[in-house]
């Protein structure tokens, strides 16, 4: 069925008719509609509604149960147009044609159904793609247009400078002035490192008027560690990374989980190659080409790339759920989190029917699932629990057993030790008895307890005392006692050395497994309808061949998901460049060259700059494919130097700033907001990685930092953290059913299965944490004990260092005359009802710290 | 809270938009300003408040309560009696039927197992699961020809909740809170009361502003105390201190608003910080049901388990319009009326958490003089079908989803009262008579509220958005009490 569809769709594109533009042809005008509303039952289903196929307008002339649907040339006697026009069709919420399209269908009707070209003779079941389809642009090869020419060439700093002003120049707007220096740094520094400069760095930046500074500048912000911290989490938004399995109310804990983060957190630093970050993501474990044990640590790192496909929800091993449904559905969520994280397509959409707007057939996404199903077979499932792998090595095992043998023997001198210590006791406990009964209590005490005559018995209760043991020796001589917990303890040090056993949460093909994929009927598992075999997208393929293999003869597993990952990373495919160069420019720039990041079909939003994109996209591929490579092309842009501040013309003309006449203010995101409040109050803790940071509920319920210590299910007292809760907001725990309260009003994702963007909201919420939650307010009180510790104790002072630490600057004048007098007030007034542990000048600071914290100049990069 | 030192603000708002008072800035700026000069756009970008608009004509309703019971509740077993069903019970359904879940489907009709009588003056049929609702009769319209035809949750509480069934789109709450404002200082305009269970389906959507401005957005009351957080100032702040702090963070902000004109995120963040403090004493005040009598707590059932929190919502809910807030929303917990099986187990369980809180709410709001000017909602986001589903056994036995034809009810702000409106066919399955589709009901919530559907415009970019979004609709004037 597949091959023949495909024919037909490839003999479509050979033919090529130029229309005419004015009259309405069926395949660009008539059929999207038709598709969207009617071929659901009338082409796609398996039996047509009333026999009608509204597929080709050959079938339409055909007609169904009604006779002729259309009848070319007169719309008034068209069947098809009375239906819709009397509103009986579509039925009720199956669709709607607005007025503008029946009009269109009635003209095209009217001017005699013409198509573009002959229609095939042959039609399959389900969607033809059609020339049409294939022409849309994001399945276009990637071409690297050339650079166009601009009225104010000294503008261009980059080439992406002279694709944007072009388009600017073309409307009579141009760029808007430089940004300031110390913006600038600011931006950057958010940007990249997810916090603010320091005031250090922010002097050095504005004294060094070098050309190269800026550049300088870029280069040693991408070389921080903070770098990977701050564009990992972009990274671990679109994978849907969590620490807990989500699904059911326990929201289990998943205990391996933070490798994956730490291994994206690595690869983005290394600026690892984004053909290789995604090969290793969706084929790590079949690029090791053996089963895992005995793992080079390059290995290791590989296998747990894979994490990627193991981050969907999943309530499997939760109990209470149909197994079947529950893994079904973390196979689709996984589907969906490849697709629109890598394809930027909404494949999900063709689960259950052909996707009703791209040219997506519901055996497309089959052909996908086939590509995970000998890894991700949902008759032969692995629970979380199952699929961790160890990481222990023969090299391990041998060492444990050296250390255990090392052990023992210690306890072996111990038990000598210990016996010779009791057998002293005894005898001089013995030799407290009188001499006629001696001999007879140690025969007594020697003989084995059941065989005891009833005279031993009595003996030995008559003088308690002779009954020493293991348990009571300390009684009788504390020295021997304390000697002997050395030794146990000394050996249980010695098995403290054994190697812990590492897990990495992986996605292991079993060897040797190649299950077979069946379309569902209308997505539902128990209905499996026709084999399909692993392919990508139809709509891409060029050759009559799938580049996926449905078994590589080379490799123990069926290397269908490496083929997948060499198919899309080969420079070639159209979709997986432009997806994620435009990832990139988004959080640059606050929104995308494509604004709907996820979804490059025809229900995503259109590129603003179609040319710069595949420039940018082609410039990735020809880099060999470096991150950081695109992020200096962008930041060495004047475009991204822009000040904020547009005019009133620019403002006018181009309100939405699509044209980017200037830089796009943005909202600090949940994460930067958190991590700098701890920068600033200088108590963060810059330890990276390693398992997360556990979350609590206080005691009135809120989500935050802490290790759970219930007490008949309410909290008890609070364990010390000792510095883990100042770490990066990355390093938190990431539990589905537990969001850090913080993050959370500030529009941390929920990941149901992923998040494709951020939104960023503004409720009254958020200004009630700034201005009386607990985090907020000793943020402030630590930012003003630093500020007093660095800046002595003149109010100027202090406010010049709090502006220059939150503000990147130095307070204006009148700045500086309102917030002295501000403290010399709230001083004066904290004074008057102030305990005799409180400095009312350190409140006053802190108060003016937290205005600061929740102003707008602190919480936008402009 | 007072605020001696506000001429920043003041200065503000009188050059961007105080003097305004139209329906919805956006449409007032299209009206007047580019009426004038239509070759020339708007200099300023549109200001965004929630202060009182003037409708389009005198409304009925100020305010509404809906009680959104996710999932969809089985009208065939609730409020839809069909006693010729009974005959053909476990034979097979003549017709044809789209199922949600094609793996449980069966085509035998499941006539209700439970007994149907008639209530009120009004003589209203109501099942015996909702013995209190059947108490509220005479005061309630039941709609039986709700239909919204996509058959599944997600796209049909979008079209109940946002006019469309794609993603992305303003709420009803945000939509009357952008058309109307509210006629609270200290609260905000619309209120989401979430149960503590999960959310309902499409979670956090169900307050979305959508593409609107972010100040229209719902804000959610959490189900526990503290039910808003960090409601509190730091001891040491309270008073003088505090709004010190406010009034320097406000003159910081309106000096870097200057240096950004045009940021309606800035403007929206100002708003809020007004709002939150405004907030810290009014919510306490409003969302603490102790302050009502015993009477009124018992009424809601507060001191029974099975509706303590359903019902202390319902009361929260009452407080909250009392005190001039727009829209609130009681969720119930995530997918409570699916009973896709075990419905005779299921469906009692759910009417026993909300049918007294609800009837309740409307005999307080009628006992208050609120009734006539506030609406109630009640009802989901589709019904049940007519045949079994999951034939296993009696008690696992349940009905899939159908939009085609369902229940809703509603009361006060100019609705009738002990009326009953449209009718599914004979067997439950599609709505026959004078059926409502949602695009329907939201036309004629919004016309008694005083506003026309098609004249509630926002801008966005350069296209016209509105609720209702041109899909072929009309105001129910068959839901409407002449006046």
């Amino acid at each position: 069925m597949r091959d023949s569809l495909l024919a037909v769709a490839l003999t479509a594109v050979a033919v090529v008719v130029r229309a005419d533009e004015a009259k309405p042809v069926f395949e660009r005008d008539v059929r999207p509609v038709l598709r969207a509303a009617c071929f659901h039952c009338h082409g796609e289903d398996e039996e047509l509604a009333g026999g009608l196929d509204l597929r080709l307008r050959r079938l339409m002339v055909t007609g169904g149960e009604s006779g002729s649907a259309i009848d070319p040339g007169d719309p008034d006697s068209s069947y098809l147009l009375d239906r819709i026009r009397s509103g009986e069709m579509p039925p009720e919420g199956a669709g709607h044609v607005s007025e503008e399209d029946v009009a269109t269908i009635e003209r095209w009707i009217a001017a005699g159904a013409p198509t573009l070209r002959p229609e095939p003779e042959k039609i399959g079941r389900g969607l033809l793609i059609t020339a049409e389809d294939r022409s849309w642009w994001s399945f276009q090869p990637v071409e690297r247009p050339a650079v166009p020419r601009v009225q104010r060439p000294e503008l261009v700093a980059t080439p992406i400078d002279a694709f944007l002003l072009a388009k600017l120049e073309a409307e009579g707007l141009s760029f808007s002035s430089p940004a300031e220096r110390r913006t600038l740094i600011r931006r950057l520094s958010f940007s990249l490192r997810g916090l603010p400069p320091s005031p250090e760095e922010v002097a050095a930046f504005e004294a060094d008027t070098s050309p190269a500074a800026w550049e300088r500048l870029v280069d040693r912000f991408l070389a921080s560690p903070a770098y990977g911290e701050r564009w990992g989490r972009h990274w671990l938004d679109v994978a849907g990374y969590a620490d807990s399995e989500g699904v059911v109310e326990a929201d289990v804990q998943r205990k391996w989980a933070w490798k994956y983060r730490d291994w994206v957190v690595n690869a983005l630093n290394d600026d690892m190659p984004y053909d290789q970050f995604v090969r290793e993501q969706l084929a790590g474990d079949e690029l090791l080409g053996r089963p895992p044990s005995e793992l080079t640590e390059d290995e290791v790192a590989r296998l747990t790339a894979t994490g990627f496909l193991r981050t969907a929800p999943d309530g499997t091993a939760s109990g209470g759920l149909d197994p079947g449904v529950a893994r079904n559905q973390v196979v689709a969520d996984t589907i969906e989190i490849v697709g629109s994280s890598l394809l930027g397509m909404t494949v999900q959409c063709a689960q259950c029917h052909e996707h009703r707007y791209d040219p997506i057939p519901q055996a497309d996404y089959y052909a996908l699932r086939a590509v995970f199903e000998p890894a991700l077979d949902w008759k032969a499932w692995k629970t979380p629990p199952q699929r961790l792998v160890s990481l222990e090595t023969e090299a391990d095992r041998s060492r444990a057993a050296e250390i255990e043998a090392e052990a023992k023997q210690i306890e072996a001198k111990r038990s000598e030790q210990q016996a010779k210590a009791i057998e002293a006791v005894f005898q001089r406990e013995l030799a407290k008895l009188p001499d006629d009964e001696r001999e007879a209590a140690s025969t007594a005490r020697k003989t084995e307890a059941k065989k005891r005559t009833d005279e031993q018995k009595a003996l030995l209760r008559k003088y308690p005392s002779l009954n020493v043991s293991a348990g009571s020796l300390y009684l009788y001589d504390k020295k021997a006692a304390d000697a002997l917990k050395k030794l146990a303890d000394q050996a249980a040090a010695v098995r403290r050395r054994k190697p812990r056993t590492q897990f990495v949460r992986a996605l292991v093909e079993p060897a040797g497994h190649a299950p077979s994929t069946f379309l569902f009927h209308r997505g539902d598992h128990e209905q499996p309808k026709e084999k399909v075999q692993p392919a990508g997208l139809t709509v891409l393929r060029t050759s009559d061949s799938s580049p996926i293999p449905a078994d590589d003869p080379s490799l123990d597993s069926t290397g269908r998901r490496l083929a997948f990952a060499n198919h899309l990373v080969s420079g070639r495919h159209p979709l997986v460049a432009r997806v994620v160069v435009n990832r990139l420019w988004r959080h640059h720039f606050g929104r995308g060259l494509v604004a709907t990041p996820g979804d490059f079909g025809r229900l995503g939003e259109r590129p603003t700059h179609p040319e710069l994109l595949d420039w940018f996209a082609d410039e990735l591929v020809r880099s060999g494919w470096s991150l950081k490579h695109l992020h200096r092309r962008i930041l060495l842009s004047s475009a991204y130097q822009q000040s904020s501040t547009r005019t009133v013309e620019q403002r006018t003309a181009d309100p939405e700033n699509t044209l980017l006449g200037g830089f796009r203010m943005q909202r600090l995101e949940a994460e930067v907001l958190r991590d700098s409040l701890l920068a600033l109050s200088g108590r963060i803790n810059r330890k990276p990685f390693g398992p997360p940071i556990p979350v609590m509920a206080d005691r009135v319920g809120q989500w935050v930092i802490g290790k759970e210590n219930l007490n008949a299910g309410r909290p008890g007292a609070v364990i010390p953290m000792k510095g883990e809760e100042f770490r990066r907001s990355i390093y938190v725990e990431a539990r589905r059913s537990r969001p850090l309260a913080v993050l959370e009003v500030f529009d941390l994702p929920r990941m149901e299965p992923h998040c494709n963007a951020r939104s960023s909201s503004t409720v009254a919420p958020q200004s009630l944490l700034l201005v009386n939650g607990p985090f907020v307010v000793e943020a402030s009180a630590a930012l003003a004990k630093r500020v007093t510790a660095e800046a002595g104790d003149a109010d100027a002072d202090r406010v010049r260092l709090a502006w220059r630490l939150v503000y990147s600057r130095d307070p204006r004048d009148e700045e500086l005359a309102v917030a002295t007098a501000f403290l010399a007030e709230q001083t004066a007034d904290l004074a008057t009802r102030a305990g005799e542990k409180d400095a009312p000048a350190t409140q006053a600071l802190a108060s003016l710290c937290q205005v600061l914290l929740g102003s707008n100049e602190f919480l936008y990069v402009d | 809270m007072n605020r001696p030192n506000r001429s920043t603000r003041r200065h503000f708002l009188a050059s961007h938009a105080a003097s305004l008072t139209g329906l919805a800035m956006a449409s007032v700026i299209r009206d007047e300003g580019l009426r004038a000069a239509p070759s020339k756009p708007a200099l300023e970008t549109p200001t965004f408040d929630t202060r009182p608009k003037e409708p389009h004509h005198e409304p009925r309703a100020r305010a509404m309560i809906s009680l959104w019971m996710q999932g969809g509740p089985s009208h065939h077993d609730l409020f839809d009696p069909k006693p010729e069903m009974a005959k053909y019970d476990g034979q097979p359904f003549p017709g044809e039927i789209k199922y949600d879940n094609a793996a449980q489907a069966s085509s035998k009709v499941f006539a209700s197992p439970w007994r149907f009588a008639k209530h009120g003056k009004c003589g209203t049929e109501i099942s015996e699961l909702l013995p209190h609702t059947a108490g509220i009769v005479d005061d309630i319209t039941l709609i039986r020809s709700m239909h919204t035809g996509v058959n599944n949750h997600g796209q049909s509480i979008r079209a109940l909740q946002t006019g469309r069934i794609l993603a992305g789109r303003a709420t009803v709450g945000s939509w009357l809170v952008y058309g109307l404002g509210t006629e609270s200082r200290d609260l905000p305009a619309f209120m989401a009361l979430v149960d503590p269970g999960q959310l309902p389906v499409l979670g956090v959507e169900n307050w979305s502003n959508g593409w609107l401005p972010a100040i229209y957005q719902g804000t959610v009351v959490r189900p526990t105390e503290p039910r808003i957080l960090n409601l509190d100032a730091p001891a040491h702040l309270q008073g003088t201190p505090q709004r010190r702090s406010l009034d320097l963070l406000e003159s910081l902000n309106a000096r870097h608003l200057s240096d950004h004109p045009g940021e309606l995120d800035l403007q929206a963040r100002m708003a809020s910080y007004d709002l939150a403090a405004r907030m810290q004493s009014a919510a306490k005040e409003a969302l603490d049901v102790s302050r009502e009598t015993k009477a009124t707590q018992s009424m809601y059932g507060l001191d029974e388990s099975a509706t303590r929190d359903y019902g202390t919502r319902c009361l929260i809910a009452r407080r909250l319009v009392e005190r001039g807030v727009r829209f609130v929303q009681v969720y119930t917990a995530n997918q409570l009326w699916d009973s896709h099986g075990s419905i005779r187990s299921r469906l009692p369980a759910a009417c026993t958490k909300v049918d007294k809180p609800a009837a309740a709410l409307v005999r307080d709001l009628e006992a208050r003089g609120l009734l006539d000017s506030t609406v109630v909602h009640w009802g989901g986001e589709m019904g049940r079908l007519p045949v079994v589903q999951n034939d296993t056994g009696p008690k696992k036995i349940g009905r899939d989803h159908n939009t085609y034809g369902f229940s809703s009810w509603v009361a006060g702000g100019g609705f009738k009262r002990g009326h009953v409106h449209g009718a599914t066919d004979e067997w439950g399955h599609k709505a026959v008579e004078d059926p409502v589709g949602h695009a329907d009901y939201h036309a004629t919530l919004l016309h008694l509220f005083g506003v026309e559907h098609d004249r509630l415009v926002y801008e966005r970019g350069s296209r016209e958005m509105t609720l209702t979004d041109g899909q072929d609709c009309r105001v129910v004037e068959g839901l409407i009490e002449s006046v």
